[in-house]
Order: structure tokens, then sequence, then C-alpha cells
């Protein structure tokens, strides 16, 4: 694997290129471009403050920061994907010309997705502080535990580079499996804590026949670690309402020994997923 | 091995899996019977040939016989089942219409991604945009998006990237023939000069005068195996008459 790495660093200029030439692609037809990519999440938001804390009645205070908190990197590991499972399909009449490392395709895809990751930050930052400014600065907006997030960050960019390896591979063969990876992302969404929290999952379970275990269970999905991850360290932990009637409820401290099972299954799929993807590169051409 | 010889193949083997159920899909994996559908192809047998350098070889034979094979096997799109491939110096593809470029893109801009792919830095790219667009007479064109070229505008910029990416080894798979009449000189005067800088060419063609025009030697190719090799006008004809 250390070959297929170097191979790759040697092609770095044309994968930027080729993040460049994908971005270019996306906003040429359209008028408003970037603006597009705010517009999904901060629509999102508006319309679960509606359903959760207007028709539902959740009273957890900040709700709306939480759930964006979730809802960027959650929206880049879908879009990066699903964009990446047809990337090598898309490029196959080149593919089929040229020589070039074939992880290039993916990485593109995942790359030119997490430059709009990056893009939306400054814009969540500038909500939370309008949000706590609503609140009149009860507690400051910023923590130093917001020094974590390049490193989810990281995370987030290995396990879904993971992921597009092994879809974009497979997808070259069986096409079927984009509509099965469309599918469970969106089953995904709505098990991964992205409009509730991981407390709401503790409680509902801690006192049930097997509770911790599935728990654990729900958890061993790096997606939930993750975005709750994002949660405590880019909002300030404060109270949240478990429902079930008990009033406001302190929200737990970060698990991290679940954490630790979160990156131990990154690093899985990052490389476990770049090598499967290097066995089945040479047959891309081949494809019966 | 001597930095005379451009290419050399080795004993090269190459088997491919013929579908005969259509596209891929999961049900063909999950349906195990189909399997048998799938039947070995034996495309190349235990080829050997060496090119010199500055030498400009033209391969000839029926389809099916694996001159197309072999050229993506030298441009490392396949890998072989057996047999090894040696080669010095820089190789550059001949992208038919444009493969790869992208039709909203404008021509200057998939230009730049396209001698990227053939493997220049982005700094030799962007030197050479110039030559390039010139050489295929598209410079009022050039912020047009490629949806809007026409076939022969497509062709006329993929053979300019591809001669102005410093190869030291053209492929060339049918293209020749692209674009009108003028550009067509333009092509062969070129071609003649890359041989002058001791360029080396291995090409297929179906066209009797361009093999006739351009090539050195000529590789007959039958059912993956070298059938004869030699003066062009004497394999041509040794081929014209065996397939008539």
């Amino acid at each position: 694997m250390r070959s297929e790495f170097q191979e790759l660093w040697r092609f770095r200029e044309l994968l930027f290129a080729m993040v460049e030439r994908e971005l270019k692609i996306r906003y040429k037809n359209s008028v408003l471009g970037f603006v597009w990519s705010l517009l999904m999440p901060l629509a999102t938001i508006l319309v679960m403050w509606l359903v959760f804390k207007v028709f539902l009645r959740n009273d957890t205070p900040n709700f709306s920061a939480y759930v964006l908190a979730a809802y960027l990197p959650y929206q880049f590991i879908q879009l990066a994907v699903l964009d990446s499972a047809q990337s090598v399909l898309i490029s196959l009449p080149v593919v089929k010309k040229v020589y070039f490392p074939r992880e290039i395709l993916p990485l593109a895809s995942v790359i030119s997705n997490f430059i709009h990751l990056l893009l939306s930050l400054p814009i969540f930052f500038i909500f939370l502080f309008v949000i706590y400014a609503t609140y009149g600065f009860e507690v400051s907006p910023f923590t130093w535990r917001m020094l974590f997030l390049p490193v989810l960050l990281v995370i987030t960019f290995m396990l879904t580079a993971g992921m597009a390896f092994i879809i974009s591979a497979l997808n070259v063969f069986y096409e079927d499996v984009k509509y099965a990876v469309s599918l469970l992302l969106y089953i995904f969404f709505f098990l991964t804590p992205v409009m509730y929290f991981s407390e709401n999952v503790f409680y509902a379970l801690k006192d049930k026949p097997y509770g911790m275990l599935l728990y654990n269970l729900y958890h061993a999905n790096p997606m939930a670690m993750l975005v709750t991850a994002y949660k405590k360290t880019l909002v300030p932990m404060g109270k949240i309402d478990p429902g079930g009637g008990e009033g406001l409820i302190p929200m737990l401290p970060m698990n991290w020994p679940m954490f630790g099972v979160t990156v131990a299954i990154t690093l899985a799929f990052f490389f476990g997923g770049y090598a499967l993807f290097n066995r089945m590169k040479w047959r891309f051409v081949e494809r019966p | 091995m001597s930095t005379e010889i451009a290419i050399h193949i080795q004993d090269i083997h190459k088997e491919f899996l013929l579908s005969h159920s259509g596209s891929a899909s999961l049900k063909t994996a999950l349906l195990w019977w189909k399997r048998r559908q799938l039947e070995e192809l034996k495309v190349l047998r235990g080829l050997t040939i060496e090119v010199k350098r500055g030498e400009c070889v033209a391969l000839v034979g029926r389809n099916g016989a694996g001159k197309s094979t072999l050229l993506s096997l030298l441009a490392r799109v396949y890998k072989p089942t057996s047999g090894t491939i040696t080669i010095n110096g820089r190789i550059a593809p001949l992208l038919e219409l444009g493969a790869g470029f992208h039709p909203d893109l404008t021509g200057q801009e998939n230009a730049l991604f396209n001698a990227m792919i053939l493997g220049l830095s982005r700094k030799e790219a962007t030197a050479r945009i110039e030559p390039i667009l010139a050489f295929a007479e598209l410079e009022k064109y050039r912020d047009a998006p490629v949806r809007t070229y026409s076939s022969g505008m497509l062709a006329r910029l993929g053979f300019s990237i591809a001669a102005h990416v410093d190869a030291d080894i053209l492929i060339v798979d049918e293209v020749l023939a692209v674009g009108d009449f003028a550009f067509e000189r333009k092509c062969f005067a070129f071609i003649e000069e890359f041989k002058q800088k001791n360029g080396t060419i291995l090409f297929v063609s179906h066209d009797r005068e361009d093999v006739l025009q351009v090539s050195d030697r000529c590789i007959w190719l039958k059912d993956g195996q070298v059938e004869q090799e030699g003066d062009p006008l004497t394999v041509l004809d040794a081929y014209e008459s065996g397939t008539a």
C-alpha cells in the first residue's frame, strides 16, 4: 500500500486539478452557485426547528445550533459518498485510454465536498453567534473545546474517503450499489443523532433490558459518534430535553471509549477501503 | 537493455472475461449459474515485439486481432495476464474525439486538464495552452464550452493536446484522419517532425495510404499473435491478399 500512496502523491497536481474541475462544473450553470450549498442546511434547520421546537414542543435551548453542528458533517458524508459512487463509472471513457491512479476519481469527489464543508463552517459560527446573541450571551458561545474540531474533520474525511473507495469500486461492477447506498444513507439519517441527541437514546434505553448493549451498538455506527462529537465540540454543553416529561437534564460528557471505537472503525474503513479499491482498480476497464 | 529500445514487449498474454448477459449487476453476481455465461477470451497469445527509438511502427490486422488491446497495455490501462512490458520514455495516447472532455467546460479548461492527465505538471500544461490552441486553430473559441464544438474541432483539440505533451512515444489508434484535409496535412507534418526528433510512434490504421506514408515497419497481428512483420509494403500486400 505504501507504493500506492507514493504513486498517488506523485499525481497530487492532477488530483487538485480534478477537484478544481468538479467545483467549476458544479457552479458553471447555476446563478447562485455556492449559495445553494448553504441554503440546503439552513432550510433544513428551519424546518427542524419548526417541527421539534414548535410542533413537538421540545424544550432544549439552542436546539437549532446543535442540529446544524451535526447536520453539516452528515450532509458532507452523504453528498461525498453519493458523488463518489458515480465517479469512476462516469470517467470510464478516460480510464479506458489513459493511466493515472484511479483513486484520484473518488478522492476528487470527496475533497470537493470537503471544501464545501470547510466553507460552511464560518457560516456556522456566525449562526452560533447570532443564536447566543438573542439569548443575551448568558454563556459565551465559543469554548476551548472547539480546538478539537480539526481532529474531528480529519476523522470525518478519512471515514468518508474509506466509504467512497469501497462504494465507487463496487459500483463499477454492480450499479445496484448506488441505490442501496442512497437508501442506507436515508435510513441512517434517522439512526444518527442529527435532529435529536445521543442523550435521548441513552435515557430511552437505560432502563430497558440489554439497554446499554443497544446503546453501544447504536454508537458503533461511526457517524453517530462523530455527529455527537461535533455537537459537543462546536456548541457549549448545555441542557437537553430528554422527553418523557422529565424536564431539562445536563448533557452527558463525551463518551471517550466509544469515540476510540469510532476512530478504530474509521481507520479500518480508510485502509481497508483503499486496499479493496486497489485490488479492484485494474479490473475497472475489463468489467464484463 | 540498451536505451536505443523504446518499447520491449516480452511474451505478452492477455485474457478477458466476456459476458453474454449484458450489463453487470448484482443480479449477475447473485445468480451463480450466470457465471457459466462468462467466457474466457484470449486476445493476446504470446506476443513479443521490440520497437527502437525513433521508429514508426504500424499495426494492421482484422477486428479482434488484438491491436487496440496491445495499445491499451502499452498505455498501462490494462495489466497483462502474463509477460513483461518495458517502456523507456514518456508515453502519450491520442484520445479519440476528446474522451475526457467535459462538455460544460471551455476548450481552454479542457485542454489544461487533459494535458495534466497525460502527465504534464500544472506549470508545464499552463505554458503549453497557447501552442495547443494555436495548433488546433481554436484560439477564437477558447472560452466556448466544448459542447458547442463540432466533432472536427474536438478531434483537432484532442490531437493537439497529445502532440504537445512532450511524449517520447505516441500511441495512435485510428485517429489520424481528423478534421479537414488541411488539418490532416498538419498532423502528418507534425508526425514527420516528431520522427525527426527521434520520437517513437506506434499506430493502428486500416488506411493503406496512411501506413505507407508514415511507417517504417509494419506488424500484422492475427489472433493475438504476430503473423508477419517487416517492410510495410510487403506486409500490407500479404495482409490484404491473406484476408481478401
